[in-house]
This record gives structure tokens, sequence and C-alpha cells, in this order.
């Protein structure tokens, strides 16, 4: 058995451990996850837009990931609608800055890997770097919007009758405590991720002038931040949504 | 409506706009900060353009263009001088030069100034996104805001000093030193959210219980499977020995997810606590499992998404390059994969431990 399959079939066993049915939908959402980026992958190389097959793909991974949670269905529907919101802001923002930073395809760092390959495949990478950075920020946006609503959906709960701009508040105070740890998931991961590139950078004495503009860095690093910003943007988006959708239903 | 504008502080987000149009400015000519020399490009000029069609039946299109520049630095600052550059449309490692942009020139002095682009000048941009990143952070989270940042500062620190300490041994004990990192990290970065309190040393012991278990469990995998399906030479960037690289990053990598899954779960306890302060160790203990169930999901995915977006160029690159799907996957997304699933697990037991650690050491009473 392969490495991979075996440390599936385990976190499947503590998954339905852990979180019984609960634990089992989180898993399928895994392996969804995955088959629908590589899905992605395989339209693009099809020279399908890469921004359009994001964009669908990116919904859909948006709502499977926050559907298949476990929250309940009203919580789910609002943060769904705020995580699209934030889609969208997040992918208004990506686009010009790939376009102008030109941290597409691949840098100098490269050249081993990419030795014997064509380059000249047909398909604009700047679109491909868009999105990779679209893609790779849906966990973020799913987590964050996620925690808000179902603590908002909590407070609802316990409060029936609390205001609409009390709950506006409240909402900001969540998310001033998932930052700091959030931050944390998102930068160890791009420390950990990259670690090889990081010793390569100090292993070969780079300035920390090469480092700012260092394309294969920078790919990576402007993909943490759009996350960072769209677990940011969350916060008053999802904040504002679930504020307003108590107001109508309350006169 | 109008208390709500009254609250948007527009003292502080004018500072913040004007303070990133300073910055702009600068990064936009520190040129002289650099030894590499700089060139400006004034004018673009298309010579001529060719249809390519490569072994795989490929169809791109190549182009030459003549660049005519000046140098913004060093010895031959203020000199003008002319550049070929070629690109295609796919851009994967050229790119299209255009008026005003900026770029990193070699500069040959025989026979006479010639000139080659290295690379494109983009400290500009990533200036940009990094100070709206924190601009953002700032205006709606104030303190908190400032806080996050002060601890990424610190950990970043941290992670150089280790990068420092891996070069200076040549790499022989990485995984050891990011070991121990790894708990200075969880060590530095819950004093600074929690404090010395006991909510911190449960968050603390969870956190790294957990993180190193799954690192455990993931290196029994490898034993039991004789690693089959992980491809160690598809590592990229490797200038040391790749397994323990490999396995040091793995560990990093986990160690936030598990952490923040860790932070809140045991942070709703002990406010569970405080506002119940009857409730039983089993109840609490309950309390966690339900907390911490629906939360792992989204945060699995988190990573998953980090880990395994990064590797799209490189897999679409294959595929074009005729490579079957199952080739493509395993020379560049199994090793993203291992990580997702090792910190996936590292998430998961993070839920029973840290309900079972709060459960256990948790104050009667409920104070802090």
């Amino acid at each position: 058995m392969s490495s991979i399959a075996l440390l599936g079939i385990i976190l499947l066993i503590l998954m339905v451990l852990v979180g019984g049915w609960q634990g089992f939908n989180s898993f399928i959402s895994l392996l969804l996850n995955f088959g629908f980026l590589f899905l992605s992958i395989v339209l693009i190389s099809f020279h399908l837009s890469p921004l359009f097959v994001t964009l669908v793909v990116g919904t859909i991974l948006l709502s499977l990931t926050i559907f298949l949670s476990g929250v309940n269905d009203e919580t789910g529907k609002l943060a769904f609608y705020s995580s699209l919101l934030v889609l969208c802001i997040l992918v208004i923002l990506i686009i010009p800055i790939e376009y102008w930073s030109q941290v597409q395809g691949f840098g100098l760092e490269d050249s081993d890997d990419l030795e014997g390959m064509s380059l000249m495949i047909g398909i604009n990478f700047v679109k491909i770097s868009i999105a990779t950075a679209v893609l790779s920020t849906l966990g973020a946006i799913a987590e964050a919007t996620m925690a808000i609503a179902s603590g908002l959906g909590e407070i609802k709960e316990q409060h029936p009758d609390i205001s609409s701009k009390r709950l506006l508040f409240d909402g900001f105070f969540i998310g001033k405590q998932i930052i700091g740890t959030t931050l944390n998931t998102l930068f160890f991961g791009l420390f950990g991720g990259m670690l090889a590139l990081f010793i390569w950078f100090f292993g070969l004495n780079y300035s920390f002038g090469n480092i700012l503009n260092d394309k294969v860095f920078n790919a990576e690093f402007i993909i943490i931040l759009f996350s960072l910003i769209g677990v940011i943007i969350s916060i008053p988006i999802t904040s504002v949504v679930i504020a307003h959708n108590w107001k109508n239903k309350h006169i | 409506m109008k208390k709500i504008i009254d609250k948007i502080p527009l003292k502080l987000i004018f500072l913040f706009l004007l303070l990133g149009i300073f910055l702009m400015l600068f990064v936009k000519n520190d040129a002289f900060l650099y030894r590499q020399p700089i060139v400006r490009i004034d004018s673009a000029q298309l010579l001529h353009k060719n249809k390519i069609t490569d072994s795989f039946q490929n169809e791109d299109t190549s182009y030459n263009q003549k660049l005519v520049g000046t140098v913004l630095n060093g010895k031959y600052k203020n000199k003008k001088v002319t550049i070929n550059n070629s690109y295609s449309d796919s851009q994967a490692m050229d790119k299209k030069y255009k008026k005003g942009q900026q770029a990193f020139v070699i500069i040959h002095k025989n026979p006479n100034l010639n000139v080659t682009i290295k690379d494109y000048k983009r400290d500009v941009p990533i200036v940009f996104v990094l100070f709206l990143a924190i601009s953002l952070m700032v205006i709606f989270l104030k303190m908190s805001g400032i806080t996050a940042i002060g601890s990424i500062v610190v950990n970043t620190l941290l992670f150089i000093l280790a990068l420092l300490l891996n070069n200076h041994g040549n790499g022989a004990g990485v995984v050891i030193i990011f070991s121990i990192l790894a708990i200075v990290f969880s060590t530095v970065t819950l004093t600074m959210i929690l404090g010395f309190s006991r909510q911190m040393w449960i968050t603390l012991c969870s956190t790294l219980a957990c993180t190193f278990a799954s690192v455990l469990i993931g290196l029994a995998v490898f034993s039991v499977t004789h690693e089959k399906g992980i491809f160690y030479e598809s590592m990229q960037y490797v200038t040391q020995s790749p397994r323990p690289l490999f396995l040091a990053g793995t560990l990093i990598g986990s160690l936030g997810a598990v952490m923040d899954e860790s932070t809140d779960i045991i942070s709703s306890l002990f406010t569970l606590k405080n506002e119940h302060p009857q409730i039983s160790k089993k109840q609490i203990f309950k309390s966690g499992q339900n907390i911490g169930k629906s939360i792992m999901g989204p945060l699995v995915n988190v990573l998953f998404f980090i880990f395994m977006g990064e590797t799209l160029p490189m897999a679409i690159l294959f595929l074009k390059n005729g490579n079957s799907w199952g080739y493509s996957f395993s020379m560049n997304m199994s090793l993203g994969m291992v990580q997702s699933l090792i910190s996936a697990i590292g998430i998961v037991l993070a839920v029973p431990v840290s309900s079972l650690l709060t459960s256990i050491f948790i104050k009667e009473g409920g104070n802090k």
C-alpha cells in the first residue's frame, strides 16, 4: 500500500472516531476538494480559461467545505453568501496584482527541475498564477467566514432578542479572537511549505533585496498575504451580512 | 446609520493612505539601495514574432523586442542602454517589458556596453500587498491586529535564527533544530496571546503533543509502507538531504494549524467554565469534542489548499509535456498531499487531546 493511502485511512478512522458522521463528512469534503483541484488542473491544461475554471471550481469548493462541515442550514447559508462576497473582492484584488507583480511560472531556482521540458505550452502563466492564488485562498476564506457565522449563530440562539447592531459588534469581537491564531496557521504553513527554498536562500547568501524581488518566493508570499487579506475582510463582511439578515427578519 | 459612519476611523485610514503613498514613492525610487544595476525601460519596440510548435503539439508565439532604457544606479548611472529581450505568449520564465517598468540587468563591459536582462524589479507590488494587509489589520482590528503582527515579526526573526543555525551545521541537525524551533515558536506565540496562565500551559501541551504525535504517526506509516509513493527526488530547491528537510517542513507547517485548533477549543472551554462554574469534567470534555469537530474540517482544508495550490503551475506544465495524470500527480503533488495528511492528523488529534487536558487541569471554580 502506498504511504498516501495508509495516511488517508488513518485520517478517516480518526475523523470518524472524533467527529462521527460530521467527521466522515469532513473527510469526504477533503477528498472532493482534491478531486476538484485536480479537475481544474486538467481543465486548464485543456485550454479552458483559467479564470473561468477557477471561479466555477472555487464556488463549488467553498460550498462543499462549508456545507459538509456540519453547521446548521441557516448558518451555513449565511457563511456561504459571505464567503462568495469575500471571494469576489479578492478576485478583483488578485487579478491586477498578479499582472503587476509578474510572479507567474517559474524562477531561476527552478532551472534544474525544468531541464528537458518545453515551456512554450501556449497557456499564459499569468492567468495560471491568478488561478493558483484564488484556489489557495479558498480554505482560509471558508474557515474565517464559518468561524464568525457559527459564533454569531450561537449568540442568536442564546439571546433571541439581541439587536442587529450588537450582533455586528460581536462579529468584530469574534474576529479579533480568531485573527491571531489564523495568522499563525498561514505563516507557519508558508515557513513549513517553503522550508527548502528558505534554506537555499541562506545557503547561497541571498541579500534582502534579492529575496524581496525573488519570483518563486514572492509567488508564494503574496498568496499568503491574499489569504490573510481574505480572512481580515471576512470579519466585517460576514458580520454585516448576518446583522443585515437578522434585522430584516425582526422588523 | 450615522453612528456607524462615525465609528469608521477616518483619521486612521487617512494616515495609512498618506503613509502608503510615501512608502510606494520611496520603493519605486529605491534603485540606489541595490548593488545590482537596474534599468528603467524608456521605450519598447517589437522586432519580430514567430509561431512555434513544440514536440508535444503545443502552439505558442515567441517575440523579440528592442528595449531602450536608462541605468538608474551604480557606475553607469544615467547611461542609455539598448537591450534585446525575447518572450513568449506563455511567459513562463520570460516576460514582455513595457515602458516605465524597471528590471535588474547584467552589464558586460566588453566589447562595448552590452546589457542583458536578469529579472523584473517587483519590490513595489510586493511592498504594496504587504502594506495593504498590515493596514487592513490595524484599521479593522486595532490592538488585536497589532499584537498579531508583533507575534509574526518575532516568529520570523526566530525562523531566521533557526535557518542560520541550520546553515552553520550544514543541515546535519535540521530535524532537531526545527523541533526546538517548534517548541520556542509555540511558547512565544501562546504567551503573547494568552500571557503566562494556566490556559496557556494547557494549550501549549496540547499543541506540542499533537504536532509531534502526528509527525511520529507519519514516520510509522513511512516505515510500514517503505515510503511507497513518496518521491523525495521530486522535492524542489533541495540543497541538503531531502528526507529530514521534508520532515522538518511538515513539523513547522502543521504546528500553526494545530495551535489554532487547540487555542479555539481551550479558550471556548475556559469561557464555558467561567459562565457555568458547576460544569463537570465529563461535560467539559464533551463540549470540547463538540466545538472541535465542527472546526477541524475547515482548518484541515486551509492547509490543504496552501500546500496543494502551489503545485498548480508545475503540474500543468507536466501535463502539457505529455506526461500521464498519475506521473504528474506523483512528481508534483504527492509530497504536498503527505504534508496535508500529516497536518490533518495533527489537527484531528487536537480535538480529544485539548478537551481531555482542559477537563483534567482546569481549576475548580473556573478562574483563569
